[in-house]
């Protein structure tokens, strides 16, 4: 088989996708391969048909002796070939006497036994890549894959383990079609926004929901002070069994009034009967700044000294002037510095893992510990996990299972200030002038404020770094208990609660000498914050055999779940420390109390599910759900709703007419459509609230400001999905391709709309409007290469999405920030001033003042807002996984990438005007300006009147492909001597990630890894890490 | 027993979720806020409500640094030193554009101010003595805030009265619905409403201050409601209406000027309200919990702050030697230039900080004589010019002038004595007169000298964002939408 056919899908598969037509005609197109195929097959079939025919028959089970249906039986390289029925029998005629028989079924290993005569009973043994590839799990009920109507895309948890990421979501990129999740900062536990499917509302969160072995957690960023960290850094990724990302209706409608932005189920490992065995694995490594693209390295002292002069002397300031000037920046010093050496550093970074994993058939465990350390590349930031798991399986008797699971884990992370703070060490690195000098004369620190060559704006950050806390400790505790009790046969009830406790302290500390701390003498703010947040849930489930058939059932699961969580803030503010005792930072040392804070925040959901599902002998499967929810965070009016879905599948593989082909080994078709809800709002946005708070008090009086417009007829904003796909499997299903397609129609869209700032607000949430999300979704899987003792298995790819508001209000605004909102547009469709390039003459930037853009201007005032043909979130995303073993060594080579997006430097006008010269510049600034008369460049004049307001100036082109991680191993596990000690694993593994990455805007300044809006506001840099580990398995 | 055992336990987990099964599990409620129809129902209520009020005002958006900074900084008073912390510079050197952020704020919190004084008046609870009071005071701060966006943002009264105002809004936005679009009021309709309102206040405000909250400057009092007439009708041109409120202020308000140097010095370095009707009418609570910390405007004044606010050299020359006004200003180094410092705020190293001066007795005294040599009253005018100024200069002689000469020595005694609380722009645009910004050559950021009476950025833009939401609000002249 020539794989490069594979490899060269996406090109063609880009073409098709542009309409739905298409996708049909591809399916089309598969049938007819398929059945050419089987036509040509009787023909060509019988070439070694020498010798005596025989027919043999048998029964396939798995090795516990229970009987397989569906599997394919064939004769090797014929299109002889049969299914196993109900009972695992089979039964073929006009085979040849040693013949090579051929048994396979997705997710068993495939057995070939060369024919001798009569019965030949066989059994399967489940594939290594076990459970991930024949179960999909929604945090309600675990479903065979034959049964499975959804798509659910799914990672299993080796492609997780031991990678050097804080956050599990990091380690994700690029491996499920569909789900993006960009990493905009380099703070290690830093929040990582997950879209799935493309933007999920307007106003409201497009974050998914998070379930961890069933329970709903409080996921994002929980914290009030720490400016990014994320709920999720405390979970060990090694303690990881498996991640399952629900797409579609047939998945999400079960999470109801919560599913319409995609659910990422997370399961953990649970214990295996049999010997116990100890795993430990350790990493150590160094972690290396991600340097910004050349574009956007600041400038050196020379070239920085050019440039200011050049702009005074272009702004009317007389050589006098400007010589008096540079020598009060400190330009004629002769001493300057690197700021961007100052702030980055190697950061080192290490984890230890272990785990126990052991028991019965009766008692099962899972038991870990984990540590995990990183220190960023930017000063003041680092990262601490300890965690803890512990899961145990056990059947108190014939009727009755528990499950229960306990995890903990504490983070401590210091984090600066992202964003353009003075106290921002990347933002201060490219902003402060070479000529602002770090240390003094004697090689203290420097924090000096006034004075050109001190720090009269931003501070100095290696004082900050060193003197200021931002220390977030989070303690993260989830707990699960479950009772399984099979009634009657078919029938069982399960009850299930959890809790998921987060305990969040932040201390803030901000130092007296320099900084947001010096104008109170010091300043300390701490936050403790607490959610408490529990679920129960009570299932019953049942299984109905319809009489009079094999294999046909209806099963069927309703229950009912309530969830509450609380959030308890406690919180204090005071300034004034110590003055010669700088390590007195805790906040009891204050003089002046500044503020107190202490409120709940709670919110409610109470659910009652159904979920039933019909197949027919594996080749046909319905399913169904229905759920309504109540939540909250709605006016009591509009506080309940329904959501249903319904999905189908057809297993054409099961069907006697496909066996006679060979050119697929699987062959499914599914389908969905169903409807979900978004309540990502916060718990009272609803309310128009009148409130109370420190900030309104005056001259000793309470204060009460009428402060949160509110909406009392806010209702929730509905999902309807629809998905079709495609599971095909090619030879020996040992490369499989899955295809989908999806429309996500968004009803009653809760926007924050504008309103005139003469109503005292700034905007109102409404439900108005619909927006559309399609997409196409290709995963290609499988080992591409197999020679001998080399195999290449492969991970393709890749997602389009394309996002489309259906339907505004009449006279909604078309400017919407940077956007242009209107029917018909993605949402995230630039509209601005557009630059025209640089007047040659004079050095002016020009821009357009029409839309066919043929007249032009000097003055922005008078440019036309223009929409622009760039949006901010890709359109192809995808992800490209490689694995090579060869005997005992691996070799991993991963890609992702994000294409056909432009970025806004949304924070950058410091960093390219002219009007900022006492900011350091991008490198392409200095080296594109307009300098001469008939000069033809992209970058206008530099001085202190160009005015450089909003305009396409600032749009770069984000499309980029990145070397996620590289990773060789080696297993010594066969070695003599580590066999004698029964060693069941000893891998040696090198790990770098991060190791390159290919834009193409020669003008781009930043990393291009940014959020969802396409903007850029100069947070951490990102770093490339290198790591050595060992796995030891005993 | 064991089995037992189970099924309770089992029993008992239902038991839970049932329990959550009633309506009320999903009754949340915010414990910081009430909804807002109930929010004002007692005279207690409304007093929180007032304090709400006020500390917008205080707010660095708006009167804590950049409605009164902006006052000086755009015109020849000061200048940002060429070292300073990047803050304001587009309107230090005049390329503020519709999209420039502080001037969105001063637009937006003026009308978040607005909607606090509006839901107070429009508040539906039995009128007595303190209900009268505070809603009183909510008239005045309506037409503050009224008075100060008029005069940013549009023609001055005295130009043309029929150019576009600010749009007037009067109702409550609970009541009007958060949809409204209103269009700009002319000039002077505006005017009208900061008028009515102003009457309104002083007529509903009872003589004595009733026991719902002190008696102290930080609140707007009868008197300072009829100084801050005065000061709407100087600014509108109606001297006659101007002479009657200030004059009434000073034949009743019983306010008095500092009768020593001591005295006055004292005045300036004081960080509490005053109760003693000395020189102070109005001035906005900046205490230690509540002042604006690094971004407040004493802080970007004061030397021991940011100190990057500088004197220009013309302005510290309009003072004698004698003048005691001339001790607000530091002469200094900043870096290696010698500079001069405002010093009307001393409190920075303290954790209660200077008050933010309102309304002074001072203004109301120059306004009268303003009116009067401008309705030709000479006598009456150098009574009040004679009366600020030698109390001011012990050495300065009795002024004996007329016509243009003497509304002129009014004029530059109005800067000398409330320079640097953010009035003197109003002054130069209502008298619409060209004015230079001193070049203060590589002390200052950038170079802007030259403000015409044509020059466009007089006025503010409207913020784009205003506009976008809200088309039915035009653009001032000379800015993009």
């Amino acid at each position: 088989m020539n794989h490069s056919v594979y490899l060269n899908f996406a090109p063609a598969i880009r073409q098709l996708s542009k309409s739905r037509e298409r996708f049909t005609l591809l399916i089309g197109l598969l049938t007819l391969l398929l059945f050419t195929n089987a036509a040509a097959g009787p023909g060509s079939s019988q070439k070694a048909g020498a010798s005596a025919l025989t027919e043999i028959k048998g029964i396939v089970t798995d090795t516990l002796g229970s009987p397989i249906p569906g599997v394919i039986v064939r004769v090797k390289s014929t299109n002889n070939a049969t299914i196993t029925d109900e009972k695992g029998a089979y039964e073929l005629r006009n085979v040849s006497e040693g013949a090579l028989l051929v048994f396979s079924m997705i997710g068993y290993e495939p057995q070939q036994v060369i024919v001798g005569s009569g019965r030949l009973d066989i059994k399967l043994k489940a594939s290594d890549v076990s459970l991930e590839a024949v179960t999909i799990t929604n945090g309600y009920r675990v479903t065979h894959i034959a049964e499975n109507t959804s798509s659910t895309g799914t990672v299993g948890g080796k492609a997780l383990e031991n990678k050097p990421f804080s956050t599990v979501i990091s380690s994700m990129q690029g491996q499920v079609a569909g789900f993006t999740a960009p990493v905009t900062s380099g703070q290690p536990g830093g929040l990582v926004d997950v879209r799935i499917r493309g933007l999920g509302s307007l106003s409201l969160s497009s974050s998914p929901l998070f379930v961890i072995d069933g329970m709903i957690v409080n996921s994002g960023k929980l914290g009030y002070n720490t400016t990014t960290a994320d709920a999720l850094a405390g979970l060990n990724q090694n303690d990881i069994e498996r991640i399952d990302v629900l797409k579609d209706a047939a998945a999400t409608a079960l999470y109801g009034a919560r599913g319409s932005t995609g659910v990422i189920v997370i399961t953990t490992k649970r214990g295996s009967a049999g010997r116990t065995q100890v795993r430990l694995d350790t990493e150590i490594g160094v972690s290396a700044a991600m340097n910004p693209p050349k574009a956007g390295m600041p400038l050196t002292a020379n070239q920085y000294a050019e440039l200011f002069r050049e702009t005074l002397t272009n702004s009317n300031f007389t050589p006098e002037q400007v010589e008096t000037l540079a020598e009060s920046y400190g330009l004629n010093s002769g001493k300057s510095n690197n700021w961007y050496d100052l702030v980055t550093r190697t950061g080192k970074q290490s984890q230890y893992n272990v785990s126990v994993n052991g028991g019965s058939e009766k008692s099962k465990f899972f038991g870990s510990l984990g540590y995990l350390s990183q220190e960023a590349t930017t000063i003041g930031s680092d990262f601490r996990k300890i965690s803890a798991l512990l899961n145990i399986d056990h059947k108190i008797n014939s009727k009755v299972a528990l499950s229960a699971g306990f995890n903990v884990s504490n983070v401590n992370q210091n984090t600066p200030y992202s964003s353009q703070f003075s106290g921002n060490p990347t933002w201060a690195a490219r902003s402060l002038r070479p000529f602002q000098l770090a240390y003094n004369e004697d090689g203290s620190i420097n924090t000096t404020t006034p004075g050109n060559t001190n720090f009269p704006g931003i501070y100095n950050p290696l004082w900050i770094a060193e003197k200021d806390k931002k220390l977030l400790s989070a303690t993260k505790m989830l707990g699960n208990l479950k009772l399984k009790w099979d009634i009657v046969k078919n029938l069982s009830f399960s009850t299930y609660t959890s809790v998921d406790y987060n305990g969040l302290e932040e201390t803030l500390f901000l130092n007296a000498t320099m900084g947001d701390g010096a104008s109170l003498k010091g300043r300390s703010k701490n936050y403790y914050t607490r959610y408490f947040n529990w679920l129960s849930r009570n299932q019953f489930d049942y299984r109905y055999n319809i009489p009079g058939f094999n294999n046909f059932y209806v099963s069927a699961s309703v229950g009912y779940e309530a969830q509450k969580s609380k959030e308890y803030l406690l919180a204090a503010d005071g300034s004034g420390f110590p003055s010669a005792h700088e390590d007195l930072t805790a906040l009891t040392n204050a003089a002046t109390p500044l503020g107190t804070y202490g409120q709940y925040s709670n919110y409610a959901f109470t659910s009652l599910y159904a979920i039933g599902e019909v197949n027919f002998k594996n080749k046909y499967a319905i399913s169904g759900s229905f759920r309504r929810d109540g939540s909250s965070r709605f006016p009591k009016a509009n506080r309940q709703a329904n959501f249903f879905s319904v999905g189908g599948t057809w297993n054409v593989h099961e069907e006697a007419f496909f066996i006679k082909q060979r050119f697929l080994s699987s062959l499914k078709i599914r389908s969905s459509y169903g409807t979900t809800g978004n309540a990502n709002l916060s718990n009272y946005a609803w309310v128009p609230q009148a409130s109370y708070s420190i900030a309104y008090g005056y001259a000793g009086y309470n204060g009460q400001q009428y402060s949160s417009v509110g909406n009392i007829d806010l209702k929730w904003e509905t999902s309807k999905k629809f998905d079709a796909g495609v599971d095909i499997g090619l030879a020996n299903d040992r490369f499989s391709l899955t295809v989908d397609y999806y429309r996500n129609n968004i009803d009653g869209l809760i926007r924050s709309i504008p309103t005139s700032y003469t109503t005292g607000f700034t905007a109102v949430s409404q439900n108005v409007g619909s927006m559309l999300n399609h997409g196409w979704e290709f995963t290609v899987r499988g080992d591409l290469l197999r020679v001998k003792d080399f195999t290449w298995n492969s991970n393709f790819n890749l997602s389009l999405n394309r996002n489309k508001i259906t339907s505004l209000p009449a006279g909604t605004a078309v400017t919407n920030g940077q956007y242009y909102l209107k029917e018909g547009y993605s949402f995230y469709t630039y509209y601005m001033r557009e630059f025209a390039g640089v007047d040659p003459a004079n050095g002016s930037p020009l821009y357009y003042t029409n839309e066919s853009r043929t007249e032009k201007t000097a003055n922005i005032a008078d440019a036309s807002l223009i929409v622009q043909n760039k949006q901010s979130n890709p359109k192809y995303t995808g992800g490209f996984n490689n694995l090579f073993t060869y005997k005992g060594i691996t070799l991993g080579v991963d890609f992702n990438f994000n294409l056909g997006y432009w970025i806004y430097g949304a924070s950058d006008l410091y960093q390219t005007s002219g009007t900022y010269y006492t900011y350091n510049k991008y490198r392409f600034v200095y080296d594109r300006r307009w300098t001469t008369p008939g000069q033809a460049t992209d970058v206008p004049k530099m001085s202190t009147t160009t005015d450089n307001s909003v305009s396409t100036y600032r749009i770069y082109k984000g499309d980029h492909i990145r070397f996620r991680n590289l990773v060789v191993g080696y297993d010594f596990k066969n070695l003599g001597v580590f066999k004698n000690l029964k060693v069941s694993k000893l891998h040696l593994y090198g790990r770098a990630t991060n190791l390159f990455t290919k834009t193409f805007d020669d003008r781009l300044p930043f990393d291009p890894e940014v959020g969802f809006s396409g903007f850029d506001s100069q947070d951490m840099l990102q770093y490339r890490t290198y790591t050595v580990g060992v796995n030891i398995g005993l | 027993m064991k089995i037992k055992n189970k099924y309770t336990a089992l029993a008992l987990a239902i038991l839970m979720t049932a329990s959550s099964c009633s309506d009320s599990f999903l009754d949340e409620s915010p414990t910081t806020a009430i909804s807002v129809e109930h929010a004002i129902k007692t005279d207690g209520d409304m007093m929180e409500a007032t304090a709400g009020m006020y500390r917008v005002l205080q707010g660095y958006y708006l009167f804590g640094r950049n409605a009164t900074v902006f006052g000086d900084m755009l015109t020849d008073n000061v200048y940002l030193s060429s070292s300073n912390s990047n803050r304001l510079i587009p309107h230090n050197n005049f390329t503020f554009v519709a999209g420039n952020a502080e001037t969105r704020m001063l637009w937006q919190q003026a009308y978040y101010a607005i909607l606090q004084a509006n839901r107070i008046i429009g508040s539906e609870i039995a009128e007595n003595d303190n209900v009268k009071y505070l809603k009183g005071e909510a008239y005045a701060v309506r037409a503050l805030c009224y008075l100060n966006l008029v005069n940013w943002f549009a023609t001055p009264h005295t130009v043309n009265p029929s150019a576009p105002g600010v749009p007037v809004v009067t109702v409550s936005t609970d009541i009007a619905g958060p949809l409204v679009l209103p269009a700009r009021n002319t000039v002077a309709e505006v005017y009208a409403q900061i008028l009515s309102d102003l009457q309104t206040a002083f007529t509903l405000m009872p003589a004595t201050t009733p026991s719902i909250h002190i008696n102290n400057t930080n609140f707007f009092s009868r008197y300072a409601v009829k100084a801050l007439e005065a000061r709407a009708q100087l600014y509108k041109g109606d001297y006659q209406k101007a002479k009657d409120a200030a004059l009434e202020v000073v034949q009743n308000g019983g306010y008095t000027l500092s009768t020593t140097k001591a005295a006055f010095t004292a005045y300036w370095a004081a960080t509490t309200p005053r109760t003693d009707k000395l020189e102070t009418l109005f001035e906005l609570n900046n205490s230690a919990t509540a002042n604006n910390g690094v971004e407040g405007m004493d802080w970007m004044y004061a030397k021991g702050g940011l100190g990057e606010l500088l004197v220009t050299d013309d302005t510290y020359a309009i003072y004698s030697a004698t003048d005691m006004r001339r001790d607000l200003i530091l002469d200094g180094m900043r870096g290696n230039n010698q500079v001069y410092y405002v010093n009307k705020y001393q409190n920075t190293a303290n954790t209660d900080r200077d008050e933010i001066k309102m309304i002074r007795y001072a203004e109301v005294i120059l306004t009268l004589a303003e009116s009067y040599a401008r309705l030709a009253d000479n006598a009456n005018a150098l009574k009040y010019l004679n009366m600020l100024a030698q109390n001011r200069d012990p050495e300065q002689k009795a002024y004996v002038l007329s016509g243009d000469e003497l509304t002129n020595t009014i004029l530059l005694e109005r800067r000398k004595e409330l320079a640097f609380e953010g009035l003197r722009f109003f002054d130069l645009t209502r008298t619409n007169v060209s004015y230079t910004r001193q070049n203060m050559g590589a002390k200052a950021a950038a170079i802007y000298p030259s403000v015409t009476t044509t020059d466009f950025r007089r006025l503010q833009p409207i913020p784009e964002l205003e506009i976008a939401a809200n088309p039915n609000v035009g653009q001032n002249p000379g800015y993009s939408n």
